[in-house]
């Protein structure tokens, strides 16, 4: 399998620009997410995953994204990456398990294909 | 009264900081291999400036800061900045070290100059600064910082121009410092890097080395790009690459670029420059 050239997209599914409605719609996932900063955190998340979720709120669909390890639908969810980076990493996981998601190939076929380079400059310089 | 001795941007990304520690356990991936090399002449050219003073224009990565309260612009204002657990444990370096003297002054002179930060008496810094600041220095730091946080993780960030303004109002802040302190001025963000959606790891080493090539003399000409090209082109989070414009607005329009290197590593375009104000 090919890994596509990147495009020059910055709507969904190439790329999600974080606005603030996202961050409205995000917000129990993104506090939720950054609490496992803390490694006590971490610990009481793995220890009963649900239990912990429903202390942040989080609906049903959004803890069933986090059980299916979802990154591309907590993204849509409005998550942000570097909140969804935490609960990656109290997985087991990290960015680039979240980048092959996204891009829907598989991880190691995504660090292989790393740096995917384009070209190009700005319109008008 | 104090002077801007010079600067430079840089990029910055865990993977930096993460490498690096690997790299001095003496595992160094030699993609990684060839940016440590490439900032070398940095280092020399740091101990050879030995600035009294540091400020740093950076972003956090949701480290320190929440969106319970995200400020736009926020500035460090304490004896110490420890460095931020970002869920991974703490890397082996000291915190930062603060001056909150010269801070207060520049909180002053900003706010009083029309740029209302946040002020903070609790700064965790992030990879944001602790990725590249080892391969430039080594513990204990040469001086002491300033940072300055910019929103960039949540759209709408700063413009352009209003971060050039920002490095212009910085340096009054310095010029108008008592004593005859030597300061540096340093911004860190991108370059051209993706790390979510579909365009994931896009990488544009075109635009990166076509933006350290006008950012000494043509500021205007990158000033106005609209950011939303830059991102489209390099990536979004290339959006960061605007951080430069508080370094460059920091420096006077005779600045000399001494140094720069640019390298590709794996997700981030990896890129420095560095602008001295000694007379050739």
């Amino acid at each position: 399998m090919t890994v596509p050239k990147p495009d020059h997209s910055l709507e969904p599914p190439s790329s999600f620009v974080y606005t603030g409605p996202m961050s409205t719609r995000g917000r129990n996932i993104n506090r939720f997410s950054l609490s496992l900063k803390q490694p006590e955190n971490r610990k009481s998340f793995l220890a009963d995953p649900d239990a912990y979720m429903t202390r942040f709120n989080l609906s049903d669909t959004e803890k069933a994204l986090v059980r299916a390890r979802d990154w591309s639908g907590l993204l849509a969810g409005g998550g942000h990456l570097q909140a969804i980076l935490k609960i990656a990493a109290a997985l087991g996981q990290n960015l680039w398990h979240i980048g092959a998601h996204n891009a829907e190939i598989p991880v190691d076929e995504m660090i292989a294909a790393c740096p995917r380079r384009v070209g190009g400059l700005p319109e008008g310089v | 009264m104090a002077q801007v001795i010079g600067g430079f941007g840089v990029s910055h990304s865990p993977s930096m900081g993460y490498e690096y520690d690997k790299g001095i356990a003496g595992k160094f991936d030699p993609r990684w291999k060839i940016w440590f090399d490439g900032l070398q002449p940095v280092k020399w050219w740091l101990a050879e400036a030995r600035p009294d003073q540091i400020v740093i224009v950076y972003n956090d990565h949701l480290n320190h800061f929440t969106f319970d309260a995200y400020p736009t612009f926020a500035l460090g204002v304490a004896d110490e900045f420890p460095q931020a657990d970002e869920g991974f444990g703490l890397r082996p370096f000291p915190s930062l070290a603060g001056d909150t003297q010269f801070g207060w002054h520049v909180v002053n002179y900003l706010v009083r100059h029309e740029f209302d930060l946040t002020i903070c008496e609790d700064m965790k810094i992030d990879h944001g600064i602790y990725s590249w600041l080892p391969y430039v220095t080594a513990p204990p730091w040469p001086a002491p910082v300033l940072p300055l946080a910019v929103n960039m993780v949540r759209h709408p960030i700063p413009t352009s121009n209003r971060l050039r303004k920002l490095g212009e109002a910085i340096r009054g802040a310095i010029a108008s410092y008592p004593g005859n302190a030597r300061v540096a001025v340093i911004a860190t963000g991108g370059m051209s890097h993706q790390i979510s959606g579909a365009r994931f790891g896009m990488a544009n080493e075109e635009w990166d080395r076509y933006f350290l090539a006008h950012l000494t003399d043509d500021l205007d000409k990158l000033v106005a790009i609209p950011q939303e090209e830059i991102m489209r082109i390099g990536g979004t989070e290339a959006s960061e690459l605007a951080l430069w414009f508080a370094m460059r607005g920091a420096l006077s329009a005779k600045a000399r670029h001494v140094y720069d290197f640019y390298t590709f590593p794996q997700i981030t375009g990896c890129g420095v420059i560095v602008l001295d104000e000694a007379a050739r």
